[in-house]
Order: structure tokens, then sequence, then C-alpha cells
């Protein structure tokens, strides 16, 4: 709708009152409390690690003051000076410190100041018209301050007379005292106004009642997440979602292209920048990307090469937890054989055989279905053809690697998502036998949690966005966002379930589900492409949102991951409950569902139940993901409530308050 | 440089981690020595020669001693074989955060005279089982300027060594550990170097001290979860020996340890009442705010006490 067009709907109307954050005026990051984000950035540079943690406190001491100021007048809003009182009790500052931040924070919300473009259209429109523009906004700022940012966001006819702002009268929008006083102060009947805003509440019900015309306009929303979570980590991944939500003003919000552009592009462009100082750092004999983690890293890496011709030669390797660890079987013992079939899955010898990769005598029918227990008893009376089938597998591994470089003498990288590690550490092993120590692996992973110390022993890691130092949280959290970013990251063909012989050069056979095929026809494949983009751009500095490689360090390349993984928005959950995780051995099979459901009969559900479902989401599904889903509904938000309670992990703010 | 002295013993997974902990400092100027205090040398060395296919043969050394030795020896052994400007006790259970080196080089070029800085510490308490390490909990290890004085430490340390790095100089003017110390020999050192130079503290939670939760290998545990009543009989012997020192308060230096350490104890007795205090009117709290809630969603106040309910009698 033209401004135009929404003028000429009301074609009575003499005032166009105008909400102020988000329909005049935006910054550009992402949400209004990264301000705070860049406020911190800023005093740290100038006065150091003091001021560490300040943009949550903030968010925090915002909170209490409401609440302080609701026992006393609950009608009224609060002043930016009742917040930095309750900032300066917290963090115990000096009245200089506390009047460093306030001046801060006033001067960053004028520096991040932009105009909204189409609530500057509908301004212009209605100044041509002859119209009178108020500004109605519920803000903590002064009228004073609000001129300014309009000033500095390019609308300098405004003054203070212009602008009603709910601290300095005594009520909100939202609850309707400041919609009396703007009825006054605009002198015209209520039907000769127009409000535009974004806040239904505040921008819709409440002036509606006074018989105010509205139109809400919602789109400066699109990039928010919960508001909670604020620190300079953010920052990377703000100012890119606020490119974006700049780029798509005039269309529809694209999952696809937000997630790849955002997250996705940021952990590719990690993979790479973290391969590139590793280079600097030391000889390799060798780069290997590894599939399907890698698949987006190494399209960018030889995009890369184009261009920069130092950058050496990199392999994509085909290599998955089940090839690697058949290949390592010596012995089949009631230990080990639990590898090969899952405890409640329900198989065929035939789909047996194919696991094992040879075929098993039994007294079952090729096509008979038998329990899990029944299938291991099968393949421990057939150990001999199995581990004979696991050395000839073994065979055709080791030819793979040493037509991918991967035996030649020398220490060589496998750039992988990772979480534990024992996959490469799997590998470095095989490796190293059949080099006799030659060749050496070193695994650069983008996280990896507490489980991977043992794996250290038997293979060198790095954890590029985190590793089991950081807090037991955080290593949860981590848990519960690995399906999503492997879902995310993931190539266009299916994981490796074998490789050919010698004849064929050692092809990888890669198997294709039709659950993944599906998800990335319609959703993962967009994703990759507006990845590979995102990520070449960042390495190259010329993203569209100013981000560099240097600005994705490893906490800001977490924060990013938390930021999605962990605060979704509703419709990057919806859309994502198309992917499903195919995660049997042979990688047959319908697969769980990223997003999976809550529980069916939530009524009838018990509380000690609540163990087991919080097990098989953190450690099946994409957690966050779907508790966000649950919380949606009315009759599934207590259990997502409970499991906050009980798993503190869970709930949404994921940035400490330090200093608290 | 910054010289890290890392003492293991037989705990090859735990060690594994320890070093990555060093490798994964964004402050590359360091060198590790690692004192194996006389465990199996080839399990030290499978794992060292997997650290250093990353950092090279030249940043990590092994010492390999033929016997084990107490522990104060063991570090005594691995700084004697370096001469940097600051050097870190990286006990082999326990990690750094990326930032701690870093940050604390940048603090000691602020605190030029100080003998040691130290960063805020969380204390993991993890379970070691059959090889494998989880983290059960974290918390705040208490820890800021007011127990890094010398009036405070003399009653007891208050800080691991994970925390502290030192200055060199400070080894020149005080001396090393003290060997003939089984365990506390960290705290002796340190009233020793919190008198040349004080102790500078910043409050960044940098320094991960684990210590073991009693259900995991007997082998795995600390020094001082596994040994209470040995730290117990060389603190008194301690103040004991320090009997016959005079402080300049006039008193001796066992007698204002012992004062200080009954005065630290009933502090923290205090402490924890409060503690206690603060978190029965939590839970009052936290009683009014249930109602209130119930108040605004009764259905959910409901089905929430039919599954307290159902817990209560499923537990009897």
């Amino acid at each position: 709708m033209s401004a135009a067009e929404v003028l000429d709907a009301h074609p009575n109307v003499t005032v166009l009152t105008v909400d102020f954050f988000d329909t005049m005026v935006t910054r550009t990051v992402a949400q209004p409390t990264h301000v705070f984000a860049v406020v911190e950035e800023e005093l740290i540079s100038q006065q150091g690690a003091r001021w560490k943690g300040v943009a949550v406190e903030r968010v925090h001491a915002e909170h209490r003051a409401r609440v302080a100021a609701a026992e006393t007048d609950a009608l009224r809003d609060i002043a930016i000076e009742e917040i930095a009182q309750q900032l300066t009790a917290t963090l115990k500052l000096t009245p200089a410190e506390r009047d460093l931040f306030v001046h801060s924070e006033k001067a960053t919300e004028i520096a991040l100041a932009k105009a909204v473009p189409a609530g500057a259209s509908i301004i212009a429109e209605a100044q041509s018209r002859g119209l009178r523009v108020l500004i109605v906004s519920d803000n903590y700022m002064s009228s004073s301050h609000l001129v300014n940012m309009a000033h500095a966001a390019g609308y300098s006819w405004v003054t203070a007379d212009d602008v009603l702002v709910s601290c300095e009268h005594g009520g909100f929008k939202h609850n309707g005292v400041l919609w009396k006083v703007a009825l006054g102060v605009a002198g015209v009947p209520a039907s000769q106004i127009l409000h535009i805003g974004d806040d239904h509440e505040a921008d819709h019900v409440q002036p509606s009642k006074l018989g105010i015309a509205t139109h809400i306009d919602t789109r400066m929303r699109r990039s928010h997440r919960d508001m909670h979570n604020t620190s300079p980590d953010v920052l990377p991944l703000s100012r890119i979602e606020a490119t974006q939500r700049d780029a798509m003003y005039d269309s529809n919000w694209d999952v696809a292209h937000a997630l790849g552009d955002g997250l996705v592009g940021m952990v590719v462009a990690a993979q790479i920048a973290d391969v590139k100082n590793v280079l600097r750092q030391r000889d390799l004999a060798g780069i290997h990307f590894a599939a399907r983690d890698g698949w987006l890293a190494h399209q960018v890496w030889n995009k890369l090469r184009d261009s920069d011709s130092s950058l050496p030669e990199a392999s994509y390797t085909a290599f998955s937890r089940s090839v690697i660890w058949r290949a390592s079987l010596t012995e089949l013992t009631p230990a080990n054989v639990g590898r090969f079939i899952g405890d409640d899955e329900v198989l065929t010898i035939a789909r047996l055989e194919r696991r094992v990769g040879c075929s098993l005598s039994s007294l079952y029918r090729p096509d008979e279905s038998i329990d899990a227990q029944s299938s291991r008893a099968v393949l421990l009376e057939n150990d001999r053809e199995v581990v004979a089938a696991a050395q000839q597998l073994r065979r055709r591994v080791l030819g793979y690697f040493e037509k991918q470089g991967l035996l030649k003498p020398g220490h060589h990288i496998v750039v992988d998502l990772g979480w534990t590690g024992s996959t490469i550490a799997d590998m470095a092993d095989l490796i190293t036998a059949a080099t006799n120590g030659a060749a050496t692996i070193e695994a650069r992973l983008t996280g990896m949690y507490w489980d991977a110390t043992p794996n250290r022993m038997r293979v060198s890691m790095h954890g590029y966005a985190m590793t089991e130092f950081e807090s037991l949280d955080n290593n949860l959290r981590l848990l519960g966002v690995i399906k999503l970013l492997e879902a995310l990251v993931t190539a266009p063909h299916g994981s490796v379930i074998d490789f050919a012989d010698a004849a064929q050069d050692f092809q990888p056979i890669f198997v294709e589900t039709q659950p993944e095929l599906a998800a990335y026809a319609q959703l993962i494949g967009r994703v990759g492409q507006s990845a590979i983009t995102s990520a070449r751009a960042l390495l190259q500095g010329t993203h569209p949102s100013g981000v560099k490689a240097s600005d994705i360090t490893g906490t800001a390349l977490w924060a990013a991951i938390m930021q999605v993984g962990h605060t979704p928005r509703p419709e990057e959950v919806e859309a994502l409950r198309i992917v499903r995780h195919v995660t049997s051995i042979d990688h047959e099979g319908e697969g769980t569902p990223l997003v999976t459901a809550a529980p069916a009969s939530p009524k009838s559900f018990r509380q000690e139940q609540l163990p087991g479902l919080y097990d098989g989401l953190i450690h099946g599904h994409w957690m966050q993901g779907s508790l966000r889903s649950w919380s949606y509904a009315d009759d599934t938000r207590w259990i997502a409530d409970e499991i906050g309670n009980i798993w503190p992990s869970t709930k949404v703010q994921w940035v400490p308050a330090p200093l608290a | 440089m910054v010289t890290i002295v890392m003492r293991t013993y037989e705990r090859p997974v735990l060690l594994a981690r320890a070093i990555a902990s060093v490798q994964n400092q964004s402050f590359s100027d360091w060198e590790l020595i690692i004192v194996n205090n006389g465990g199996d040398p080839s399990g030290v060395e499978a794992v060292v020669s997997v650290a250093r296919t990353t950092t090279g043969t030249s940043k990590i050394t092994v010492l390999h001693l033929p016997e084990r030795v107490g522990m104060e020896e063991a570090s005594n052994q691995g700084l004697r074989a370096t001469s940097s400007e600051y050097f870190a006790i990286h006990d082999d259970d326990d990690s750094w955060r990326p930032t701690f080196l870093e940050t604390a080089v940048r603090t000691f070029t602020e605190h030029h005279d100080a003998a040691a800085v130290l960063s805020g510490v969380t204390r993991v308490h993890e379970t070691f089982k059959g090889g494998k390490v989880w983290p059960v909990m974290h918390e705040n290890f208490p820890l800021d300027d007011s127990r890094l004085t010398y009036e405070r430490l003399i009653g007891g340390n208050t800080f691991p060594p994970i925390a502290a790095l030192f200055r060199r100089s400070v080894l020149d003017a005080v001396g090393y550990f003290d060997s003939s110390l089984p365990v506390l020999g960290d705290w002796e050192f340190n009233l020793r170097a919190v008198r040349e130079g004080g102790l500078v503290f910043f409050p960044e939670r940098l320094a991960n001290y684990h210590t073991r939760t009693p259900e995991s290998d007997r082998a795995a545990g600390n020094s001082i979860t596994v040994g209470e009543d040995l730290h117990l009989r060389v603190k008194k012997e301690l103040q004991a020996r320090w009997d016959s020192e005079m402080e300049p308060n006039g008193k001796t230096k066992g007698a204002f340890s012992r004062q200080v350490e009954v005065e630290v104890d009933a502090a923290e007795t205090r402490l924890q009442a409060e503690i206690a205090e603060a978190q029965r009117a939590q839970s009052q709290r936290s009683t009014v705010r249930r109602i209130a809630g119930a108040v605004r969603d009764p259905k959910r106040a409901i089905r929430a006490a039919v599954h307290q309910v159902r817990v209560l009698v499923k537990r009897r």
C-alpha cells in the first residue's frame, strides 16, 4: 500500500499521529536491545572490561525500574534516569560512570538512527497535503532526545512540540492514557486523526477505542528475536539481520535466505577463516572438507581460489560415522554388535546384509521382520563374514583416502561441524596405522562438547565456537542445536555408506533418502545457496551489512548459533518443520523430525515423564525449535514452561548477567 | 613469554584436555613444561605426540621424573627448566578459557609491581568414570580482592593455582615452592609472594577449577577432595612451624594464622546462614508469585498442583 493510498483511505483526516520506533525511525541493528550491545562494545573499547556484561544488565535494570514504578503508579512510564538508577545500584557505578552510560546510550541511539521507508513516505505525503504530524511514542527517553534522533534520521522538521512521549505525560499509549493527551494536543475530533504504528495494542486497539483510525505496519519487527539476549557478540548477526530486514522490506520474509545469508553464511565463513588461520601458523600436507558438513565451505573455498592463487587445493572427502567404524572393526562381540542395530529397530535380513556388506546365513526369510536382539544374534553367528567384509571395506576406505591425499606424509586438517570428534578420531587412527604415523590429522570443528574430551587423546581438535571448557549450560545448549546445524549446512547428496572398488576409483557411494531430498528441494538447497554467497562476501569484506571475516570470532559465531538455534523466530520453526534427520546406520527409513511434536495428550501428560521427554529432545531433535513450537499452543505451553523450570539452560536467556 | 608448568600423574584423558586448554589460548607466546611425576611415560608421550602435531615440538617439553616426588618439587623442577617473564601452575585436571593468558598478561602491564594476577574462577564439579568425563554442575568460586591480602590468606588458601599468573622475579625474591610439603605448598608460596608486590584480581571468570564428584574413579580425584585429612594435618604442621616467626603485629605467624582461620570460619558460617536465609526468602517470594500466577491462570495452577500430587504419591 503506497503512502498516497494510505492517506486516500482516510480523506477526512487533518492530523497524522506517528509511532516513533520501528514506524518512523529504526536502528542499524536487528532489535532494540542490541543498541545496548553497541554501547557495551564502545564502553569496553574506551574503558576496558569493567563494562563487560552491561548490555544485558541494562535490560534487567529497565525491568526492575518498571516493577518499582508500577508499585506506586501502575499507569506511568519510567524515564531513562530511573533505569540508570537501577543500573547504578547493581553495578555499583560511580555518578560519573552512570552519566557516562546514559550519555553513551543516547549518543548510540542517535548514531544508529535511520528512517523507516514507509513511515517516512507517509509523513512526507501527509505534510504535502497540509496535515499536521504528531509523534506519539511509548518510551523512557525525553522528547528532546527523540527530536535529536529524528533529526539524525533525516526528519529535520521535528521539534519538541511535535513529540508526545509516555515518560513525560504520566501514561502509555498501550494503557490509553497517552491517547487522551494526544487528542487534547491535536485539538481536533478523533475522527480527523489517522495513526500509523507497529503495535497491535498500543497503536491500534487503544486509539480505536477513542475513534482514531489506524494503519499498522509490522515489517520492521521482522528482524526481532528475544529481547533478553544482548552483548557485543550478537552484533555481527544482528547487523546482517538488520540488512536483511531492510532488503526484504517490500517483499515477503524469505526464511531460507535469512538463514543462509545470516547464521549459515557465518558458519561457513568461520570454517574457512579458521583454515586460513591454521595455514598461517603451520605447514599442511592437506586440507579436507568433510562430506557433508563441509560441502558449503568447500564450494566457497573453490570460488575463493579462483581469485586467490595463494590458497591451496582442498579436497571434499566423504566419510561417515558408520563407514569409518565398520572399516575399523577387527572383531565382532556382544559388546560392539549393538552399534549396527539400534535398540528399538525392527529389521530384515536383507537390510542387515546391506548394513554389514555381506551375505548372512540365518533361518529367517530375507524380508521377515526381526527385532534388534534377534538381529544382533544373527550378526554374531556370522561374525567371520562380517569382519571379513569390514576388512574389505577398510581397504576401499584407505584406497579412497589415498586418492584424496589423506595418506600423504605430513599434517592434515579436516574441517567438520564436529561435536565429539569421534568419527575423525577413528579416521585418524586408520590413517595413522596405514601410514605408520607419517600422516597426522587435526580436526577443525565448529563446535565440540564435553564428550570430546577422551577423543583428544587420539586426535588434535579445535572447536571454533564452543569447546568443553565453556559452561555446562552452553554445552547443553550446543547439544540442543546440533541437529539444526547439521541440517542447515548439509550437501545436496546423501550420506556415504560405502566405497566402490579400485576398478571404479574408490568412488563414494551415497545413499539418498526421500525426507532429505524433499527438505533440500524445498528449503535447505536455498539456504545453502544464500550461505555460499554470504560467506564469500563476508570473507571478501563485501557483505552489504559491513560485517567482515574478522568480526566472526568464536564468541560471535556462538552468539549467532544461539540467536537462531536457541531463540528462533516462529517462521523459522515453521519452515524447518519439514526437515527430518535420518540417523540409522544405513540411512534408510523416515528418520526423526527436527521439530518434534509435543506429547499427544498434554492434559494427561505426567510430570515424571518430563526427564525422558527432555532427554529425547536434547539428543534427537532441535530442542529449542521444538520447545518454541510447543509454547505457541495453549495446551502444550505448560510442558515447555516446566522443562524451562527444571532445566534452566533451556530458557530463552542464554547471555548471562555476569556482573549481577 | 609465559611458562606453564603442568604436573601430571596417570590421568591421560585429563592431561589431553589440559594441554588443549593451553593450546586454545589467544595469547601465543607460551611454553608448556609437562612434568610427568613418576607416571607411565608412554601414556604421557602418546598424548603429547598428538598435541605436538598442532603446535610443533618446541613449545611443549616433557620432563619424565623417574619416581614420584611431591607436587611442589615437581613444580620446581619444571620452573628450573625455564626462564620466562611469567609462569603459571596449570594442574592437569584444570582448564582455562581461551583469553586467560591474554587478559592476565595485559593486566600485568597495568600493574607493574604485582607479584601475580588472578582471574575469577568457575568451579566445575565433574564426574570421571571409565575414561569419560562430564560436568555435573558449575558454580562461582568465591574470589575477590578482599580474599587476596596477606591478612586474609594467612588464615587459609583462597584460590586454586589455575587462577594465577605469577611474575617470575617473585621466585628470585622469595624462593621456589617448599618441596617438603606434600600438599598446601601453593598456600605457603602464595603467602611469601603476596608480600612481594601484592596480588591483582580481575573478575572475569577465565579459570576453571575442576573437582571430581565422589562417584568418580578414585584415581581421578583432586588432592583436596581425596585427601582432606592430609590437608588439615599439614596446615597444623605449618602453623606450628610458624610459631617461631614474629609478625609486625606482635603475634607469631602461627598464632595469627590460627586467629584468622577462626575468624574466616566464623564469617563463612555467617555467610552460609545468610545464603540459607536468602534462599528461604526467595522461596517465600516464589510462593507469592505462584499464588499470583494461580489467580491469573487458574487452569495451569490446577494442572501443576495435580502433577505435584502425582509426584508425591509416586514417591510414597
